[in-house]
């Protein structure tokens, strides 16, 4: 074992908590762990968990920035857990709560119902533009077709933008950004034919009128996904399509 | 028995004079001070319509110590405003492929800033050249 991994440090985590059976509402609650160099938040809070107060509620998975799960505000700020360092932290006090935005079902687990609903009324598949039985090979794409929409398609669904942005905590309705990234991955997909099925649903203040480019969901997104590119490039997109309705009919999926 | 009590906490409330969102609230803040320069524009161009006694006292207001420190305020407020506006300019519109590359955002700022500056410097030469030989 190297002198990085073995904790010789310690460090105060204050960590919001909130069980729902017996407090009236979250409260701050401090621990004390020893950290190494090497030691994510998300070990940390692991290591509270094994070690001092089983009943603490986190969520997580991958611990590799890829499944999104550990979403969490670090001082005040939308973070991967697994992505933060305590090192980099210390040595001061660390305050750990729930993504903002969100209601907290326990401690530092949110609900995440409203977004997944968001994501599944967007269409998040290829709706292909023509047909194409298999044995006629695949969709081709040159490699401008795929950088036009490649960014987006990196989004883990962490919700750290949701918990950047100040409209989606006016308005728990608006679709926001990382579901309007998820949009534009699909129509900006030279294959996709989908494009007038997703624009249908992100008219109006729920959709993307009611962002005022405020823009730190991209600056908080873990991975450079530009989440406020795809909801202020689909403001034009939306305005153009409310004009050109009037012309031309519609159908439904 | 379920026992889910979601608990709903509220958005800080001043969320907008704090870091990071300090800088969106100034960004937008500069619009008003464009909105304010233009009113003020149209003033004159009412006074002017108005006849000539009206025209000389916009003349005197604007030669004030008072309107020029004004002035001073909205152009620093107006090159902010131009600043962030070009900031924001790649947010809108698709990803920019050249040569099978997106083309980084500061690149679109940068390139859409000069233009503004030249026409901007175009705009100045043609007004003093106006000036000077009417
Ligand atoms: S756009 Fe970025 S911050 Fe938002 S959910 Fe996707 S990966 Fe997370
Ligand atoms: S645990 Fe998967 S992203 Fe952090």
């Amino acid at each position: 074992m190297s002198d990085a991994t073995i904790p010789s440090k310690s460090i105060e985590l204050r960590v919001l908590r909130y069980r729902p059976a017996s407090d009236r509402e979250p409260v701050l609650v401090s621990y004390r762990v020893a950290y190494s160099d090497d030691m994510s938040v998300l070990q940390a809070l692991q290591s509270i968990k094994d070690t001092q107060d089983g009943s603490l509620s986190f969520r997580w998975s991958c611990r590799m920035a890829v499944c999104g799960s550990c979403g969490m505000m670090i001082n005040g700020e939308p973070k991967l857990a697994c992505n933060t360092f305590v090192r980099d932290l210390a040595p001061d006090a660390v305050i750990i709560e729930p993504l903002q935005n969100f209601p907290i079902e326990r401690d530092l687990v949110v609900t995440v119902g409203d977004f997944v609903k968001k994501i599944e009324s967007i269409y998040p598949y290829i709706i292909p533009k023509v047909a194409k039985p298999v044995e006629d090979g695949a969709h081709l794409q040159t490699p401008a077709q795929m950088a036009a929409y490649e960014s987006f398609s990196d989004c883990i669904n962490c919700m750290l933008c949701y918990a950047a942005c100040p409209q989606f905590g006016a308005n728990p309705d608006f679709i926001g950004p990382g579901a309007m990234a998820l949009l534009q991955r699909y129509n900006g997909d030279s294959r996709d034919g989908g494009r007038q099925f997703r624009l249908d649903q992100i008219h109006g203040e729920d959709g993307v009128w009611a962002c005022t480019a405020v823009g730190i969901c991209s600056e908080v997104c873990p991975k450079q996904v530009d989440p406020a590119n795809a909801v202020n490039q689909n403001k034009t997109n939306s305005a153009l399509d409310f004009f050109l309705h009037y012309v031309q009919p519609r159908s439904q999926p | 028995m379920s026992e889910r009590r979601p608990f709903h906490r509220p958005q800080p409330r001043h969320w907008w004079a704090h870091k990071p969102y300090l800088a969106y609230t100034v960004r937008e803040l500069s619009g008003v001070a464009v909105a304010v320069y233009g009113a003020i524009l149209l003033a004159g161009l009412i006074c002017l319509w108005r006849g000539p006694e009206a025209y000389a006292v916009y003349r005197r207001i604007l030669s004030s110590d008072a309107a020029f420190a004004v002035h001073l305020v909205l152009l620093a407020a107006m090159l902010w405003h131009v600043l962030t506006w070009f900031q924001i300019l790649p947010k809108t519109m698709p990803k920019l492929i050249l040569r099978g590359r997106p083309v980084p955002q500061r690149q679109v700022t940068a390139i859409a800033l000069l233009v503004a500056m030249v026409c901007s410097a175009a705009l100045l030469v043609v007004v003093v050249a106006i000036g000077v030989t009417s």
